[in-house]
């Protein structure tokens, strides 16, 4: 990126950070009432709600229905409000395409979908305001929602990016890192076994980094988990101290 | 015109003392690991990794003997046997109807297992087949009970008591199945001058209490009568009653909403719902809950 | 049209070969399949066959404002369709999942890997600059389309010159080719994409996977990269549990195929700006005749190996009978600035997974190898055949086959 100066020489980034250190992460599960599980989750100033329907029986086409494990719907979604330049079109577009199609992969590859023969799970993400890491927020934010919607899962699916600077790979990029055109590595990973549900890289990298670069995002995804992990044990008690009885 | 205005305020914290409530309790998390012991037999909410019994929602543990089972704290309706459920109609197929439970997949309610005007073993005719629309139509809704359950999960609904049948006039309420307390009966006539169905799938039914059973429309007849706004206004602070007690997860049982119901005499039907007169309702029916428990 | 599903039987056996590290095909485990870039006359004209899977791309240019955001950089276009023409599954104008994955990945390859100076295709800041669009076309499927397009897509690309232009003022002049001779792009390195499939939950590994084994398949990782070694891109997808060592390994293999490609690309350029400057034949013009229809799949005949010495020396002694009749060896001629890599079996990648059964292999191929090199003396002498070996004796699966079908040869009188 011409000018701008991604990583400082006292190891300092645009927004104030160490490479490897997170943005801010708050969530919370259950916002709405209506859906069987929801969440909203901010990182940073990326801003994502997350919800869940279903399992239930499949909808519009059968065709679609599997004999043998649920389906799984994803629509990812950003409002129109959500970048600095208005967008025409919150979904439908080749890029919201594939981020529903990944999205969909990532979980059909951590929720146990074989205990739901002919049904069918709905996961619906809206990006309300756009950073940087949108596909990792939506992740997060539909891990949560799944969580809450009771829906049995391998584990938690924790997603991160990780960019490479001057032979030092950042954690968590913001918008102002992503667009300068370095690389961006988006990692989803099921924290405990280490498993990648989903890597995805763009631009160039010398093969010899990759190693390094991995490794600091998936160092990045687990301290992630260890804050949903948080806010999950928190709803859990909150739920379980009002049904004492 | 004067403008109802409030603030929201800030949610409950948890406190330390309410925390030691939930000493007893084993809570886990997805991908916890519940025990290694392999002495122990896999239940629902858990699956085995690498010979380790680990947890795939978030809930509570529960042990029966050898069995391990985590059930979360909200979930679709897994319908058992003998449980009574509201459902409404999205199907009419080749002798079946297909309900909606709240299920993970829709019910089937058989042509023949439901009781049609005409005495209890009337044989069923090519033309009841044609006129099954006559009876339940698209959108119509119907309590019932669970019959059997398939192998992928569906249940297969009955209506063959007078108890059962279409729903007529009255009020649906949704709340988490997980709310409603299995009792003896989920049929209750209340002595504040409604009565109740209370569907195990967390679909609740408040209609006005019905004079006498009208034994020839076999439950297939619904009167259009107007309600007297007496029955009405009843019904409606009942409905804002159960949305009290489901917002504050008390479960749901013939007791609890009478309680509420009589705790919420004092105020206005539309002011139950504001958050500072829900959180008074609450706290007097949960104290007398408490007596009654002893 | 919806694919017909894949019986249980078959999906069986494919698993079943996977496992045992065979092929359907008869390839290794890391082995691509014969892959062969044919030039059209124009420039920016390519067809990539790899194996039975052919895709067609055009590139061409026009002059339009800029973005705002960019506005010294010119544009760079991809669209990549899946016409019915190449898979009754595929349904035009509809947009499926495997249409905005094959895209997405193609831009991603190709234009957020920066392979093109996009800088000097702006012709006046902020008010003309060329955008180069890319035309991917699937002519015939059998997997790994996305392999194929990015080779397709990068070899038009190199191939491609834009009109020159001058500026006067305001005044934009373009020149045709005839006045002043048209520019290539600047490409600075060339990305090709590297498909992994996996089986049985990451287990199993295959390079290049056919359409058959695409269906049998867990999940794909796409890994794009230049021969420099420098990644442009990865993508898992299809619901696979990955391991990081895994991912490392595959851009290891990655490298290795992405140099190989890279240099038969270049060849096959090489090869038709040689025929070019010779005033030759080049591009479809010369190959178009020639390659027959009923003759165009003779390659693939499986032959039996067991009497592949009686064969190969009745071959040998007829060649040697009658030198001065050229000899193809394969009815399918190769045009001018065409490559070819890879036909018939021989591993020409050897990787750290040598098997002895692959040296026996070897060794037979030497015997039939020596005496189809016969293309020298053609007139057309830049057709360039990596492995001449095209219709070298093929094992059957089962070996159930009887009676030796003879590699055909064709007379070709220039």
């Amino acid at each position: 990126m011409a000018g701008v100066e991604l990583l400082s020489d006292q190891g300092y980034r645009l927004d104030g950070r160490k490479a490897s250190e997170l943005r801010k992460v708050q969530a919370r599960m259950g916002v709405f009432a209506q859906a069987d599980g929801s969440a909203y989750i901010e990182q940073g100033n990326t801003k994502a709600l997350a919800v869940v329907y279903g399992p239930h029986e499949v909808r519009g086409s059968r065709s679609r229905t599997m004999h043998d494990r649920a389906v799984i719907n994803c629509q990812y979604s950003m409002a129109t409000f959500s970048t600095a330049e208005r967008k025409r079109r919150p979904h439908g577009d080749r890029k919201s395409s594939e981020m529903s199609l990944h999205l969909k992969q990532t979980f059909e590859a951590a929720v146990l979908t074989q205990l739901y023969p002919r049904s069918q799970i709905d996961i619906y993400v809206k990006i309300l305001q756009s950073d940087g890491g949108n596909y990792s927020a939506c992740v997060n934010a539909a891990t949560l929602a799944l969580v809450d919607a009771g829906i049995p899962m391998r584990d938690y699916v924790c997603a991160c990016t990780a960019g490479f600077v001057e032979d030092t790979p950042l954690a968590d990029l913001c918008h102002a890192e992503e667009s300068g055109g370095g690389t961006t590595l988006a990692l989803a990973l099921l924290p405990r076994s280490r498993h990648i549900a989903l890597v995805q890289m763009d631009a160039r990298l010398h093969q010899d980094h990759l190693d390094m670069l991995m490794e600091a995002a998936a160092e990045a995804c687990r301290g992630l988990s260890k804050v949903l992990d948080g806010v999950v044990r928190q709803h859990l008690q909150e739920v379980s101290v009002l049904t004492r009885d | 015109m004067a403008a109802d205005m409030r603030l929201p305020t800030a949610g409950e914290q948890i406190s330390s003392s309410s925390l030691s409530l939930l000493d007893g309790k084993h809570l886990v998390v997805p991908g916890d690991v519940i025990t290694s012991d392999t002495g122990f037999m896999r239940g629902h909410g858990t699956y085995m990794d690498e010979e380790k019994l680990t947890a795939s929602v978030a809930g509570e543990v529960e042990r029966v003997n050898k069995l391990i089972c985590v059930r979360p704290l909200k979930t679709r309706f897994n319908g058992e046997v003998g449980d009574v459920v509201v459902g409404r109609i999205t199907e009419v197929q080749q002798k079946r109807w297909k309900v909606e439970t709240n299920s993970r997949l829709d019910s089937v309610l058989l042509l023949s297992s439901v009781n049609l005007p005409g005495g209890e073993l009337r044989r069923r005719s090519a033309e009841d087949e044609l006129s099954m629309r006559d009876y339940l139509q698209e959108g119509d809704l119907i309590s019932a009970e669970v019959q059997s359950v398939f192998a992928d999960g569906a249940l297969s609904l009955h209506t063959r008591s007078l108890k059962y049948g279409k729903l007529g006039q009255g009020v649906l309420v949704l709340v988490s199945p997980s709310l409603v307390k299995r009792q003896k009966t989920h049929f209750h006539n209340l002595p504040c001058g409604a009565s109740i169905i209370l569907g195990s799938n967390g679909y609740i039914w408040l209609y006005p209490t019905p004079g006498q059973q009208d034994e020839e429309a076999g439950g297939y007849y619904t009167s259009m009568e107007p309600v007297p706004l007496s029955d009405r206004e009843v019904i409606s602070r009942l409905r804002n009653c159960l949305l009290v007690l489901a917002a504050h997860k008390i479960l749901l049982y013939d007791t609890s909403v009478l309680y509420c119901f009589e705790s919420s005499l004092s105020h206005q039907i539309k002011d139950i719902l504001k958050p500072e007169v829900m959180d008074e309702i609450v706290m007097k029916t949960r104290q007398r809950l408490m007596e009654q428990e002893g | 049209m919806k694919d017909t599903p894949l019986s249980n039987c078959e999906r069986q056996f494919l698993l079943k070969a996977v496992e045992e590290k065979k092929r359907v095909d008869g390839r290794q485990t890391y082995d691509y399949r014969n892959i062969k870039i044919t030039f059209g006359t124009e420039y920016g004209c390519c067809i990539v066959d790899l194996g039975k899977t052919r895709i067609l791309a055009q590139v061409s240019c026009e002059l339009v404002p800029p973005k705002d955001s960019r506005p010294t950089e010119g544009i760079l276009f991809f669209n990549l369709e899946l016409s019915p023409m190449a898979s009754p599954a595929f349904e035009l104008g509809r947009q499926s999942e495997l249409l905005v994955k094959l895209n997405r990945q193609l831009e991603r390859c190709l234009r957020n890997s920066k392979c093109i100076d996009t800088e000097s295709l702006c012709v006046i800041s902020g008010e003309k600059v060329w955008q180069i669009r890319v035309d991917v076309h699937v002519l015939n499927h059998d997997g790994n389309l996305m392999d194929a397009a990015s080779i397709a897509a990068i070899a038009a690309l190199s191939h491609f010159r834009r009109p020159e232009v001058a500026i006067q003022g305001r005044d934009i002049t373009v020149f045709t080719p005839e006045e002043r001779d048209p520019i290539p792009l600047s490409i600075y390195h060339m990305p090709i994409c590297v498909s992994f499939a996996f089986f049985q939950q990451g287990t199993y590994l295959l390079v290049d996977p056919c359409e058959r084994e695409e269906r049998v398949m867990d999940g794909l990782l796409v890994i794009a990269m230049n021969k420099h070694r420098e990644i442009c891109s990865i993508q898992s997808s299809g619901g696979i549990m990955l391991l990081k060592e895994q991912v490392l390994r595959c851009s290891k293999i990655a490298s290795v195929k992405v140099s190989e490609i890279t240099e038969l690309i270049n060849k096959a350029l090489d090869n038709d700006k040689r025929a070019r400057k010779e005033g030759g034949k080049f591009g479809f013009a010369e190959s178009m005749p020639k390659e027959r229809i009923t003759a165009l799949k003779k390659d693939e005949a499986p032959v039996e190996m067991t009497d592949v010495q009686d064969t190969a020396n009745e071959i040998i002694s007829r060649t040697e009978a009658q030198p001065d009749i050229v000899k193809v060896p394969s009815p399918v001629v190769p045009a001018p600035g065409t490559g070819q890599v890879g036909e018939g079996l021989l591993n020409t990648w050897g990787l750290e997974e040598e098997e002895d059964e692959e040296e026996e292999q070897h060794e037979k191929e030497e015997m039939s190898t020596g005496e189809v090199m016969v293309l020298s003396d053609s007139e057309e002498d830049d057709v360039v055949i990596l492995n001449p070996d095209a219709n070298k004796p093929k094992r059957l699966e089962g070996g159930s086959k009887k009676g030796v079908e003879a590699p055909k040869k064709q007379k070709t009188s220039h």
